[in-house]
């Protein structure tokens, strides 16, 4: 096994609307950037291999798993985290629905979750059932069962 | 173990990728969407090298349907761009359908098909499909390029006819016309994402005065060490009147093309059974459409 | 006691949910102390070895490391709940493959995980013993030193001998169980650091920041007022994060270092060092009459503890109480044991040993039916507890039993009644559709083991409420739901009680969250400091307006005399005790009332009970074995609902998790290596796989709960298995005795049958 020293690149990217410069390695993930570099931690580190989903973010606007997506393809793109839904600090209708619909319980699949939801309502602003399932089938949930997860993401389609 | 050592290079056109490919020929890997590769590196599968990063190369990410009836799917394309393409929906139904079911939505929006042929897991879904509608894959390198049939595109576990300085650039298919059907099958371990136990994809052309299948093709996935059309129960469908009996003869006739393994999904015994059964579901469904 | 209910009972939605949807809730793995050390823990690669050297001196002098901890460095080198059995790092031995062997502390993850290859260990292999069975066999090698079984009894009430030989019909079964992996979305986790006061402070992911305060001093040899401990938000514990994990090394790091550290398993290490539900074989011969009347239960019981007890013992214990299910039977023997072996180490998981001695019973029940040609709704109702029986241990029941209700609700339920022609609806020839029902029983609160809680309430200037708390927010609501309690009890509005919880520095005692008794316990204690509180006001309200204190009461947030002439607001009281110097907080206490436990058992029989039916349909793929849950019932006994937004979540919950246990969650165990270390391979329920739920609370009120609630959090999960094994059953005809029911092996069952019977 090779054992160097570390690389280490600046990249530049949009991150929640302001432009931003991090020098990490270049195969640091963006999951690691964000929550070990910068210490957004809202967006949450569940397997680390693209299983679960809690990780999400949207890349130029689609649901990516943080976890999966190196520095060096971040470059010149725009992210988005669960941060970065808040306008003037007040939540997006889709955080609300999902604390009103009691849809989190410890909370920690929430911000993936939530932004699987908002790429998905981006998207097909009136999912159906079957289309919400398809859409949140790689975010696993332990704790609700999903079923008030579907109630709220029901409650924000047109 | 982290990737902090690891240099990324990201180049800025397909031909400057193809000349980085061919100076640092063997020491450094392409990663596209990364889905596959950055597991394996980490969790030390795959040599750590250098990573020549295509994410960012556009020209690479199209679905077009040309005059002479071929869709031509850019290697850069994403199961995402996959499964709701019209063009795909439309002439090659079988490859949007195994599209919509790899991985997760977030998978689907990184993973690319390129990817996917070169990662050349058994049990990749987009495999069978393109075995069954005869796709061939454009690899080309400073060198040029060149065009070589999907199946012969494999030539053991992981062994590619594909040289250390070449990039896989396209899969070309012909666009299905109103004659042929197809499905695709995946047996999985739960409905949410997984990775397949075994997966099939059935092409069949249909005698509109017999309504019988003039011609067929079936491809099975996880199986063998690569993707494997099964040959003899081919033959016993085309042109056969099916019936119960006669399509669960052809089903068990796909025990001669496989030779599956034991391993965390599942036995090589249950494999077995699960090509069969699959593949008689399969053919059930499609002479139980109108057509 | 009649209380005004204003909050208890709606559906608020919980406190902490618009902080945790916004991305601001901190969670122990969030937090990033400044001028932290990386921890990372060696893992044993041997399911079974004596360590005969480590040199730690190549990793020590890496670029970066700062100090690699091994067992020299551990005063106190054991721990565990109930026998210490369990070394902080190994020292002459590792006993599964993932026992901890060296920590190290370094300036970077890189560092950290590069000195883990540097440190050199030295291993002898030694024959590992991997099966339950072979392990309980004297010759076997030994997991430690004083053998394998690791607790072993024997209870027999009646003579089961003789009422199997006045049987009609008698079903006799071996059951095996599955690990169940807990597979909470935020791995174990904390940090560590010295507080301005010269602290040592742990901030991690658990379950009781006492009993884990207790571990950590007792191991390493301080005294307990100079550790603080505090659990944050918790992403998932489900019982798994009862027991210690990263706390006794992140401390480790921070006393010798002097510096903050931070240690977080990654999901590969929580699946293999996490601890899991026991896997276990239940031998089940059960006897009846023509009728229908249980005769006798005898049950052998083998639960796989793994290479250390951790609340095994305990959890052995609930297995004993509840497989006889809700049931009156004359004549039970029940013979336990809990092994050793070299395997993963199984504690706490919902449902506590009830969950696998469930699926036993209840499938016996349902064979018993299909013998007798009799509806298995009306077979359990035949023989189901009522309040006031006496129960298999000639235990007299004295609280709420709501199970006649349940199952009548299920009897009554068009799933039920209609089931026919639910099972016709099917799409293809190869799908078959079948109808299950099942029981549950398990006793809640620590049984006849002493548990007492205290609860502290404060009144702030302003003249809202402090509650202190130390049980913990592990996802399950109990801080909403105590929120509501207090302020019916406290007679404000619920936004004035805030809570400060699970801090050993800030909150008392309320002593380990689990057993689905938080509510119940601290809502006791509450009401006791509640008491004390609005006892403490009267007077002063009395003080300030001249009146005898008896003509006041209180209503949202006044003191108001009987004539209703005098309004004294909380805030007016408060000023006034400050003023005076009359301090402004009480202590609440509770102990769970007990009875003396039966020779053979350590906390058996509990007082109380909840109950839960449950029924399930189910598709079955018969040409793959895979079976899709269609719609669940749930009808737990509830007691009395708090919030039904936290209640319903809770069960549902439960119900998704019971289904990844029957189903599909299979850790599977080669040669002491678990293959399953990721959710890839280890696959737990997605949304696509979680079905309708119909949630059905009978609330017949449990006069000893805050307002009549009773516990909740586990009964979801233990009719689930059972319920879909007897659906699987009604829609293939052949019996699961083995969960996980895979595809592979149900496909397996269908396959033997069906060639049994000569056809395709
Ligand atoms: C959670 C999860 C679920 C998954 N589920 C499925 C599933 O259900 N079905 C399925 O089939 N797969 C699945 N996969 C595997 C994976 O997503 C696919 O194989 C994907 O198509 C790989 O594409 P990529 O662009 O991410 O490839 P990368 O990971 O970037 O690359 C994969 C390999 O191909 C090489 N490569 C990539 N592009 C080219 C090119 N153009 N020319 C030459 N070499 C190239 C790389 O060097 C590497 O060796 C899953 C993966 C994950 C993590
Ligand atoms: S952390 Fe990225 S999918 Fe789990
Ligand atoms: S709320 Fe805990 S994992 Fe979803």
């Amino acid at each position: 096994m090779r054992r160097g020293s570390a690389v280490v690149k600046r990249f530049s990217f949009v991150l929640n609307g302001k432009p931003v410069e991090v020098e990490v390695p270049p195969a640091y993930t963006l999951l690691e950037t964000l929550r070990n570099v910068l210490h957004l931690t809202g967006t949450k580190d569940g397997c680390g291999d693209g299983d679960c989903g809690a990780c999400t973010v949207l890349l130029d606007g689609r649901a990516v798993h943080s976890c999966l997506t190196l520095m060096a393809q971040v470059e010149g793109r725009s992210v988005t985290t669960v941060e970065g839904l808040l306008r003037d600090s007040s939540p997006d209708e889709v955080q609300s629905a999902y604390a009103e619909s009691g849809a989190v319980q410890c909370g920690y699949c929430t911000p993936g979750l939530i932004m699987a939801t908002k790429a998905l309502l981006m998207s097909n602003p009136n999912p159906s059932v079957e289309e919400v399932k398809e859409a949140l089938r790689g975010n696993l949930c332990r704790c609700t069962g999903y079923a008030k997860i579907l109630e709220a993401v029901l409650r924000v389609r047109r | 173990m982290l990737l902090y050592d690891i240099d990324v290079i990201t180049p800025s056109s397909l031909d400057e990728a193809l000349e980085i490919l061919s100076s640092r020929k063997g020491r450094i890997k392409v990663v596209a969407g990364g889905t596959d590769l950055i597991i394996q590196m980490k969790d030390g599968i795959i040599p750590r090298r250098d990573l020549l990063n295509i994410y960012g190369l556009d020209e690479l990410r199209y679905i077009k349907l040309d005059d002479n009836d071929m869709i031509r799917i850019g290697a850069l394309t994403s199961f995402s761009e996959i499964a709701s393409s019209e063009t795909i929906r439309h002439y090659a139904k079988i490859l949007a359908d195994a599209a919509s079911t790899i991985g997760s939505i977030q998978i689907m929006n990184k993973a690319s098909i390129g990817g996917n042929i070169v990662n050349a897991s058994p049990a990749a879904d987009s495999l069978p499909p393109l075995y069954a509608l005869g796709a061939v894959v454009r690899v080309a390198s400073s060198r040029g390029s060149r065009e070589v049939p999907i199946e012969s595109f494999y030539r053991g576990y992981k062994k590619l006819d594909l040289a250390e300085d070449e990039l896989v650039c396209e899969v070309r298919l012909r666009a299905m016309s109103d004659d042929e059907d197809g499905i695709f099958l995946k047996h999985g371990l739960r409905l949410g994402d997984a990775i397949a136990v075994v997966n099939a994809a059935i092409w069949v052309r249909r005698d509109s005065r017999s309504g019988l299948f003039s011609d067929a093709r079936v491809a099975l996935g996880a199986v063998a060490p690569t993707v494997v059309r099964a040959r003899r129960c081919e033959q016993l469908i085309i042109s056969k009147k099916l019936d119960e009996d006669s399509m669960w003869n052809a089903a068990k006739a796909v025990l001669e093309s496989i030779s599956p393994i034991d391993d965390v999904r599942g036995s090589a015994e249950y494999r077995r059974e699960m090509s069969v059964n699959l593949v008689y579901m399969g053919l059930w469904e499609l002479t139980h459409r109108s057509g | 006691m009649v209380q005004a209910q204003r909050w208890v009972g709606k559906p608020i939605p919980r406190r902490d949910a618009l902080e945790k949807a916004i991305g601001q809730a901190k969670y122990a793995s969030d937090l990033f102390p400044e001028g932290l050390l990386w921890g990372k823990v060696l893992r044993s690669k041997y399911p079974h070895a004596r360590i005969k050297r480590i040199d730690v001196s190549k990793a020590r002098s890496h670029p970066g490391v700062v100090a690699i901890f091994t067992h020299e460095d551990i005063p106190n080198n054991r721990y565990g709940p109930f026998n210490k059995d369990r070394p902080v790092l190994c020292d002459d031995k590792t006993r599964y493959i993932g026992d901890p062997i060296a920590v190290v502390a370094a300036e970077t993850p890189e560092a950290a995980e590069e000195a883990l290859g540097m440190i050199e260990v030295e291993y002898e292999p030694l024959p590992a013993v991997l099966d339950p069975l072979e392990a309980m066999k004297p010759e076997s090698p030994k997991v430690h030193e004083r053998g394998n079984i690791a607790r072993q009894t024997h209870i027999s009430f009646g003579n089961v001998e003789q009422a199997f030989r006045e049987a009609d019909i008698i079903v006799e079964n071996t059951y095996t169980v599955g690990t169940q992996i807990h597979a909470y979305l935020e791995t174990e986790a904390g940090i560590s650091y010295f507080d301005e006061n010269g602290r040592l402070t742990i901030v991690a992911g658990g379950q009781s920041p006492y009993r884990d305060r207790h571990e950590i001093c007792s191991t390493l040899n301080i005294p307990e007022d100079s550790v603080r401990v505090v659990i944050p938000h918790v992403g998932g514990a489900f019982g798994g994060k009862d027991d210690i994990s990263v706390q006794i090394h992140l401390a480790l790091i921070t006393l010798k270092t002097r510096r903050p550290a931070r240690l977080v398993w990654t999901r590969e290490e929580s699946t293999i060092a996490g601890t899991k539900r026991h896997a276990g074989i239940i031998r089940m011969k059960t006897a009846a009459r023509r009728d229908g009347v249980l005769l006798a239960n005898k049950t052998e019981i083998i639960y796989d503890t793994g290479a250390y007890e951790g609340l095994g013992p305990a959890v052995l214990d609930v297995a004993i109480e509840n497989c006889n299910g809700p049931y009156k039977i004359p004549n039970i023997d029940i013979s336990a044991t809990l092994v050793y072996t070299n395997n993963y180490v199984a504690s706490a998981f919902r449902g506590f040993g009830a969950p696998q001695v469930l699926f036993a019973i209840e499938s016996q029940l349902d064979a018993i039916a299909e013998q007798l040609n009799m509806d298995p709704i009306e077979l359990r109702l035949r023989n189901a507890l009522r309040r006031g029986d006496v129960g298999v241990f000639n235990n007299k029941l004295i609280g709420s039993v709501g199970i006649a209700k349940a199952l009548e609700i299920a009897a009554n339920h068009e799933l039920w009644r209609e089931r026919e022609r639910y099972k016709s609806e099917t799409a293809r020839p190869w799908i078959r559709r079948g109808i299950g029902v099942a029981s549950a029983v398990k006793g809640y609160t620590l049984g006849a083991l002493p548990d007492k809680g205290q609860v502290g309430v404060e009144l702030t200037r302003e003249g809202k409420f402090r509650v202190r708390v130390s049980s913990t927010e592990i996802g399950q609501g109990v801080l909403t739901a105590l929120a509501q309690v207090a302020a019916d009890m406290l007679k404000c509005g619920v936004d004035d009680i805030q809570l400060v919880f699970a801090d050993t520095l800030e909150t008392p005692d309320t002593s380990v969250t689990s057993a689905s008794r938080q509510l119940f316990l601290a809502g006791n204690a509450l009401a006791d400091a509640a008491r004390k509180m609005l006892d403490k006001m009267r007077h002063v309200a009395a003080g300030l307006s001249g009146e005898p204190p008896e003509v006041f009461d209180f209503l949202d947030g006044y003191a108001i005399s009987r004539d209703g002439k005098t309004r004294i607001s909380y805030a007016g009281i408060a000023r006034y005790m400050e003023n005076n110097n009359i301090p402004l907080n009480v202590v609440g206490e509770y102990e769970v009332p007990r009875v003396e436990p039966i020779p053979g058992t350590l906390e058996i029989p509990h007082l109380f009970y909840m109950f839960a039916a449950a029924l399930a349909l189910v598709e079955v793929n018969t040409l793959t074995g895979f079976v899709q849950v269609r719609k669940l019932v749930v009808i737990p006994d509830a007691g009395k609902v708090i919030n039904p937004q936290t209640f319903q979540g809770q069960i549902e919950g439960a119900a998704v998790q019971g289904i990844g246990y029957a189903l599909m969650e299979e850790a599977k165990i080669e040669n002491g290596i678990l293959k399953t270390q990721n959710f890839s391979t280890y696959l737990i329920p997605s949304i696509k796989d979680a079905p309708e739920i119909e949630v059905i609370p009978v609330e017949d009120g449990e006069e000893t709960g805050p307002f009549g609630a009773k516990g909740i959090g586990e009964i979801g999960i233990i009719p689930i298995a059972p319920a879909i094994a007897n659906a699987i059953k009604d829609a293939v005809g052949v019996r699961p005795l083995s969960i996980p029911i895979t595809p592979e092996k149900l496909y397996w069952l269908i396959r033997s049958k069906r060639s049994e019977n000569g056809s395709q």
